[in-house]
């Protein structure tokens, strides 16, 4: 068992091709999270415990290094001989791409994001990258001042507050052929958009792209439990999910493996065909989460596959306080059950399959529960309780309640700024979504 | 569900991989190199270049790593008998060589005549009969074909006169343990390889298993690579899919004493060598560890009678040597019944090999396999079975425990455990 994480992980970068440096921690940290790259090709990230203050030498360095990236690079060297016999180059031009970001009060967060957009966007194989900022009913005027001092960044409001009419609003206005979307707690790695392209020219047909998320820093109790506990990991190795998996009977129902909603891209083409995001979802406050897993889904259920490419990577600033985090297990279990009960209204040919996801669900959490108990993990107990809480609340009429509050909103700010409601047909308002 | 088993050359056979009408299990090779297994919906296939090459990279590598000494090979089991690589960041910068993958392409070209190949068979002349016609399409051949019926009737004789190349034994005395032990007596080769009446050897096997065998002398025992011959049936699915199949590995794997000794605190998981459809001995290692136990095995306790050869030969200091070039195909059991019939009997003879290897060696550790590993592994199970809600795997993990129960009928049973049932080999 790891220790309970008390202080802080240092964050550092090893270059594997460079001979490795010695590495220190202070008095107040108590672990380093690793993140491996080979020729600056992002190809692993660890986490390793270690006492406070204590040195690293560079034969433990190795040690290390050697246990969890060495196969990482042979299988990196032997890809790259292998594309030359094997690769046939897609032979359709390189698509065009609209960054979206969806923000709402946060600044500072965005112009961090901006800034590391901005290093990347120059140096792309794409036909053209637009980014827009999708200002959500900010209460100020930071986030527009923000966006003014980069260039050629699109900048829209969004009255009605909630990140998928954020990210519809995103989706009229991007004139890309792909669409990624980026949330305002992240930063992009200097190899993002080059892995969106890399990802793209091996799987042109793909609906989707989802991306590796990794801690932006590992600073607070809360951050480093949230990534030992695996975070938002899913590993380093290209995953294609189809939208069938003889391996995952549950499969797409449990669509929160293929990725994250901090980070993702699809084909604008496809978003629109599916009629864009569900309202309903990721609301905000009320019911913050089940946007991405219902997208993820639509996309699987149209038949178009979506493909997680770890090197199209960024980190993402996880919760610091662990009320803060015990919050978003909560709303992950409230997102995920939301997501459930519109599936199953909405898409009744997996009816089975959903019914056992629920079910796979509970006894997962309760087992997960009963083994924190065990081991006296109380903090882990009180994270699983919450998820668990969530995922009650999420059954019982929250999907149809954030149905209410959407059209509430968008009643709202309809009869503020005088126009007609419904100018655009809103899928989640009949409750029959796609 | 309509299932085929699809073999694919990934060098050249990109464009051929066509998409079928139903699901597939589709074996993926680098010449006469198997890589890996995959299965796949039917509508993944056909599988775009896109989708092969990060899969094709990830074996191949493991491929590379596991067959070439300068990256450290051969590889050795770690705790649960999986192949642990062990590399070097600074090796694998430095390496160039990945063409190597070019010649690991090439089959065996030694001629196997040393070997001679033994199938026991008991009342199954239409499974026998395309386990000789293989046979007969080895190439090279092997020195000679043995086969052993095991029937009161001889029913195996007529199908054996249309191979006038096999030689036909009779061993009216019921057991695999028996049969095999008749083989290996009436077989002539410096190395005797076994595989079952169920099976379809691949061309190249017996010249995959001379190669073994002639290149490293300190080697005794061979064991290969079973894959599925058909996966029509939900039976024959469920064996391969849902209870591993006879293994998955598709990498090289040394096992010596260590692995013995590694193992013994909780009982040494002999049976991840290999299966006994695909198996082959050098003759002198029976002359040093004895035949077959004949309590074991088919017709007796059930099964388990290979690994635990093996383990007498590794606790004597031998080596074992995993090697799945050397392929078979074998024939699942394609009715419901069968599979549960045939779950209880490994069951069962598991439990008895445990018995007997605790008794011969002192390896208490093998007792304790049964009292605790596998109730605590029985409960797993079940809460398995609830949380998928699977009717399929509760029917099985009953048969599993029904044959445990059976099996513990030989720890009580003194004049079964002292019986002398391992006679020396010549």
């Amino acid at each position: 068992m790891l220790p309970d994480p008390v202080m802080s992980y240092r964050i550092t970068e090893v270059e594997l091709t460079e001979p490795l440096p010695e590495l220190r921690l202070a008095r107040d940290q108590d672990g380093f999270g690793l993140i491996a790259r080979l020729h600056d090709r992002l190809i692993g990230f660890v986490l390793h415990p270690a006492p406070p203050g204590s040195t690293l030498n560079p034969l433990e360095m190795q040690r290390l290094v050697d246990r969890h990236f060495a196969m990482a690079v042979l299988e990196t060297t032997t890809k790259s001989m292998l594309a030359q016999r094997m690769r046939i180059q897609p032979d359709v031009a390189p698509p065009s791409l609209t960054i979206a970001i969806c923000t709402k009060d946060r600044a500072e967060r965005l112009r961090r994001l901006l800034s590391s957009v901005d290093a990347v966007r120059s140096k792309s194989r794409l036909r053209s990258v637009e980014v827009v900022v999708v200002d959500n009913a900010s209460v100020d005027d930071a986030t527009r001042l923000v966006t003014a001092t980069f260039e050629n960044v699109r900048y829209l409001v969004e009255h009605k507050t909630g990140l998928n009419f954020a990210r519809d609003a995103a989706l009229h206005a991007a004139t890309g052929d792909l669409l990624a979307f980026l949330d305002d707690d992240v930063v992009v790695d200097r190899g993002w958009l080059e892995g969106l392209f890399e990802v793209w020219s091996d799987c042109p047909e793909a609906g989707g792209y989802s991306g590796l998320v990794l801690p932006f820093r590992l600073d607070t109790p809360a951050q480093i439990e949230f990534e030992l506990a695996g975070g938002f990991g899913r590993g380093f190795r290209r995953i294609h999910h189809e939208p069938s998996n003889l391996d995952n009977p549950l499969h797409p129902v449990g669509a929160g493996v293929v990725g994250a909603g901090c980070n993702m891209c699809f084909d604008r083409q496809l978003l629109l065909q599916l009629g864009g995001f569900d309202e309903a979802l990721d609301t905000g406050a009320p019911l913050p989460g089940g946007g991405d897993l219902d997208i993820f889904y639509r996309v699987l259920r149209s038949g178009r596959s979506i493909v997680y490419e770890p090197r199209y990577a960024v980190y993402h600033e996880h919760r610091e306080t662990l009320e803060q985090l015990r919050r978003q297990y909560w709303s992950w279990g409230l997102g995920f059950m939301a997501f459930i009960v519109k599936c199953r209204r909405t898409d009744r040919e997996l009816a089975q399959r959903q019914a056992a996801m629920i079910r796979w669900w509970f006894v997962h959490h309760g087992l997960a529960l009963a083994r924190s108990v065990r081991r006296r993990q109380w903090r882990r107990a009180r994270f699983v309780v919450a998820e668990l809480h969530g995922g009650v609340q999420g059954l019982l009429g929250e999907y149809d309640r954030s149905i209410g509050r959407s059209r509430r909103i968008r009643e709202h700010v309809a009869r503020r700024s005088g126009q007609k409601i419904g100018s655009r047909p809103i899928e989640a308002d009949n409750g029959s979504a796609p | 569900m309509n299932w085929q088993v699809i073999h694919l050359d990934v060098r050249s056979d990109l464009a051929h991989l066509a998409a079928g009408d139903g699901a597939a299990f589709v074996v993926f090779w680098w010449g006469s190199l198997p890589l890996g297994a995959r299965r796949y919906a039917a509508r993944e296939l056909p599988l775009p270049p896109g989708r092969l090459l990060p899969l094709c990279s990830q074996l191949v590598a493991q491929q590379l790593a596991a067959r070439l000494p300068e990256l450290g090979a051969p590889l050795k089991p770690g705790g649960d008998a999986e192949p642990v690589i062990r590399l070097s960041t600074q090796t694998a910068i430095a390496f160039t060589q990945h063409s190597a993958i070019d010649q690991m392409a090439v089959g065996s070209v030694e001629i196997p005549d040393d070997l001679s190949v033994v199938v026991c068979t008991r009342d199954r002349p239409r499974e026998l009969h395309g386990c000789l016609r293989s046979l007969g399409g080895q190439r090279p051949a092997p020195l000679e074909v043995v086969v052993v019926d095991n029937s009161e009737q001889r029913s195996a004789q007529p199908i054996c006169e249309a191979f006038p190349e096999v030689r036909y034994v009779h061993e009216p005395r019921p057991g695999l343990s028996i049969a095999r032990n008749a083989g290996i007596a009436a077989s002539r080769g410096g190395v005797i390889a076994f595989t079952d009446d169920d099976v379809e050897v691949h061309a190249g096997w017996s010249a995959e298993l001379a190669r073994m065998f002639r290149a490293q002398p300190e080697i005794d025992a061979v064991t290969g690579l079973v894959l599925p011959s058909s996966l029509a049936t939900r039976a024959q699915r469920f064996f391969q899919f849902d209870m591993g199949g006879f293994g998955s590995s598709f990498l090289p794997l040394r096992f010596d004493k260590s692995f013995i000794e590694e193992q013994l605190p909780h009982g040494p998981q002999v049976w991840r060598i290999g299966a006994g459809a695909n198996m082959a001995f050098r003759r002198s290692v029976f002359a040093r560890v004895g035949l077959f136990d004949e309590r074991l095995g088919a017709g007796a306790s059930g099964c388990s009678e290979d690994s635990e050869l093996w383990y007498r030969i590794l606790a004597s200091g031998g080596c074992c040597f995993y090697e799945p070039r050397a392929v078979v195909f074998h024939h699942h059991r394609a009715a419901w019944d069968d599979l549960l019939r045939q779950t209880r009997a490994y069951m069962k003879g598991h439990v008895s090999a445990l018995v007997v290897q605790s008794d011969r060696h002192g390896h208490r550790s093998n007792l304790q396999r049964i009292v605790r590993a596998l109730p605590l592994y029985f409960s797993r199970m079940a809460i398995d079975v609830m949380r998928r809600g699977s009717k399929e795997r509760g029917s099985v993990l009953a048969r599993e425990v029904i044959g445990w129960a059976a099996g513990l009928q030989y720890l009580v049973r003194p004049g079964w455990r002292r019986r002398m049932a391992v006679r020396p080999g010549k």
